[in-house]
């Protein structure tokens, strides 16, 4: 085959044009090699989170004066600096995270991608021994898979290949391919050439690569220019205005254990002026506060989940405590139940935690040892582990979390207040939309990273509880 | 009393690990490796180890790290997720040492189940390639998934910015990375750290480690220089 000798781009052009796929605000996974030289050509003004495997969100360019911190090394191995509004995450959240589904675009470095998108990561590192590193998560993970790659290999064969000659780290998971000459995605019914490299038409693009490629129908020359628009503000001016658009039958992550303390009473009342109806509360106690006390000034009721259960939005909640410690004074949930108005799904409190964790960080099921042998095991799966009796528990994931924090910063990071932290930080990752009530709201970079529970990629709405608002209603 | 946790030396805090021991081993890159406590284990010389821990591709040369104590000869069985370091190449030591590879993100998870008291789990990761192999697959919610078992230790090495006497942990940055999970799994976890203080000194807002999760504390040196 004779190969057409026309100049490719180069690795920074490359880079610079997959930079123009990040939207405004994106949470963006980095693979090591051609991947970590896309921030450069990031505006900051977008405001793209970048998330390195190791745990940080929020990371900025190589330091410039000095080696940097130490303390401080992306996934590549290199150090690196924190943009504002950065958070710091242990090994399994952050790979929970892209399970997760909260990386909007995973870009990796690829040795070949097949017709349907399967990923083989980068052979030729470190000696040919290869480098999916967290390939297969992110593959697996990210809204959107963009493999980097040069078109064909030292010796000119294609790297876009009909079958992969290496185990692939990924199946069917790349949507985009970048290279020295094209962008193509990847489409069921095959490979679509959407844009070429100055000086290449469809025939010579197609010369170098295995599978056919189709022309999309508005195939033009690479642009490397960024579309325009503001990062979307987090924050929300009312709580009325924050649950506007939760619909009927939606499944709600809202607690506060059990105490007022750690409930978003402002969006709770918020939820009862809304009226959405039909609603599943996931929740430790389904409302509870205001028949236990709880420091509850006399002729008061506190603002809990009875407000929605008493208003009749809720058709079913689970929950592990849903009953009041005063057989005499039953709350709202127990008699709503006992006419029959509302459903109730009880779970062990560990199970629930666990079960919203697993929706959170994309784990379907899991087998805990916990309810083994009552009746919160009938008509689940058990299995003898090593000895021991478990239960197949499945996870939970919500349409919305209504989250009780101590601050946030603009962008969306929590850190919460003594023991009001409890549900509300497994559930804040746990929802598609998770709004969070908070004290105050700061600017980035006002929260020490390290002392960030909920990092912002999580949240998508942040209101402030009015000063003047009062947590309870009169009897 | 308190508990007290601190021990006197790195080589006193790692005397007890026998021959054949399962060990985590904290740290990604070059932060958070308890590279004292990794060292005091290799002048013991106690072999036939399984290591687990994740990409070791910090510490190789002028350094110890993980990569010095797999090289060492001590360790006969790896558990980790790629990318798989230089370093001895398992081909050419006549099968002296088995790999176990898994994705990174399956790895902290089983870590993390170990750690939790899950029996095992179903995740979508890795489903079609060569991970799934020998491994039961199920489809639940239309997704199709693989079950991963728990991963747990005898030992934790571990490193942290600063500890309580009681052994609550605060981490420094990208030092936390496995380091809090591998914390949670191990029958006994050492924290190798740059400073001790009295109880009462941690915000408990900030503790991230959790004093019930950590036997043994000692004090050893900074971070390696990476240069």
């Amino acid at each position: 085959m004779t190969l057409p000798k026309i100049p490719r781009i180069s690795r920074e052009l490359m880079a610079c044009r997959v930079a123009a796929e990040i939207q405004p605000g994106h949470v963006v996974h980095l693979g090591p090699g051609l991947p970590e030289m896309v921030p450069p050509y990031v505006l900051p003004s977008r405001g793209a989170v970048f998330h390195s495997a190791n745990g940080i969100l929020g990371f900025g360019p190589r330091p410039e004066h000095d080696i940097g911190d130490v303390q401080l090394v992306g996934s590549g191995g290199r150090t690196v600096t924190l943009l504002p509004g950065a958070s710091i995450v242990d090994q399994a959240t952050s790979f929970g995270l892209i399970r997760g589904g909260q990386v909007d675009i995973g870009i990796v470095e690829a040795s070949q991608v097949s017709e349907s998108g399967d990923l083989v990561g980068p052979v030729e590192m470190g000696g040919g021994m290869g480098s999916h590193a967290a390939a297969t998560d992110v593959a697996e993970g990210a809204k959107l898979v963009i493999a980097m790659m040069e078109h064909t290999t030292r010796n000119r064969s294609p790297r876009i290949v009909t079958r992969t000659d290496y185990p692939v780290a990924a199946k069917g998971c790349v949507d985009l391919i970048v290279t020295d000459v094209a962008v193509i995605q990847v489409t069921p019914q095959g490979l679509v050439v959407r844009e070429l490299a100055r000086g290449w038409n469809l025939a010579d693009v197609q010369a170098i690569t295995d599978p056919h490629l189709s022309p999309a129908p508005d195939l033009g020359y690479m642009s490397f220019w960024m579309i325009g628009g503001d990062i979307p503000s987090k924050v929300w001016k009312s709580g009325p205005e924050a649950v506007a658009d939760i619909p009927d039958g939606a499944t709600i992550l809202m607690d506060g254990f059990a105490g007022p303390g750690g409930m978003a009473q402002y969006l709770i009342r918020s939820l009862r002026e809304q009226g959405a109806k039909d609603l599943t509360l996931v929740s430790n106690t389904a409302g509870i506060a205001n028949v236990a006390s709880f420091g509850t000034p006399p002729g008061f009721l506190t603002i809990d989940h009875s407000l929605l259960v008493e208003s009749g939005q809720v058709k079913k909640a689970i929950a592990s405590y849903p009953v009041s410690p005063r057989p005499s004074q039953p709350s709202a949930f127990e008699l709503a139940y006992r006419r029959g108005d509302a459903e109730l799904e009880l779970t062990p409190q560990g199970t629930l935690a666990e079960r919203i964790r697993a929706g959170a960080f994309g784990i379907a099921a899991f087998f805990t040892p916990s309810g083994a042998g009552t009746t919160l095991a009938e008509g689940k799966e058990t299995r003898t582990i090593d000895g021991r009796e478990y239960v197949l528990e499945q996870s939970i994931r919500g349409d919305y979390a209504l989250i009780r924090a101590h601050k946030a910063d603009t962008l969306g990071n929590l850190v919460y207040k003594g023991t009001s932290r409890n549900f509300n930080a497994v559930m804040a990752p746990g929802a598609r939309i998770t709004i969070a009530e908070v004290d105050e709201i700061v600017e980035p970079g006002m929260l020490d990273p390290d002392a960030v529970v909920t990092p912002g990629a999580f949240v998508q709405r942040v209101v402030q509880r009015p000063a003047d608002f009062h947590p309870y209603e009169p009897v | 009393m308190l508990p007290n946790k601190v021990e006197a030396s790195v080589e006193e805090a790692v005397a007890d690990i026998p021959e054949g021991a399962r060990i985590m081993v904290g740290g990604f890159g070059f932060p958070g490796i308890p590279e004292a406590l990794v060292k005091a284990l290799m002048d013991r010389g106690v072999g036939n180890l399984t290591c687990i821990c994740g990409p070791w591709y910090g510490g190789t040369r002028r350094t110890i790290g993980t990569a010095s104590l797999i090289a060492s000869g001590q360790v006969t069985r790896v558990i980790t997720a790629p990318p798989v370091a230089p370093g001895p190449d398992p081909a050419s030591e006549d099968d002296r040492m088995h790999l176990e590879i898994m994705p990174q993100g399956t790895l902290a998870e089983r870590i993390r189940a170990g750690g939790a008291g899950i029996g095992g789990f179903y995740i979508p990761t890795g489903i079609g390639t060569s991970y799934e192999e020998g491994k039961e697959r199920m489809t639940i919610g239309g997704v199709d998934c693989i079950f991963e078992e728990p991963i747990k230790a005898d030992y934790a090495l571990i490193k942290a910015q600063a500890a309580d006497t009681m052994g609550n942990l605060v981490y420094r940055l990208a030092q936390r990375n496995w380091n809090p999970i591998m914390a949670t799994a191990a029958d006994v976890t050492i924290a190798q750290v740059d400073e001790i203080v009295d109880p009462g000194m941690l915000d408990p807002e900030l503790v991230i480690t959790p004093g019930i999760f950590v036997d043994r504390i000692v004090i050893a040196g900074g971070d390696n220089d990476p240069s």
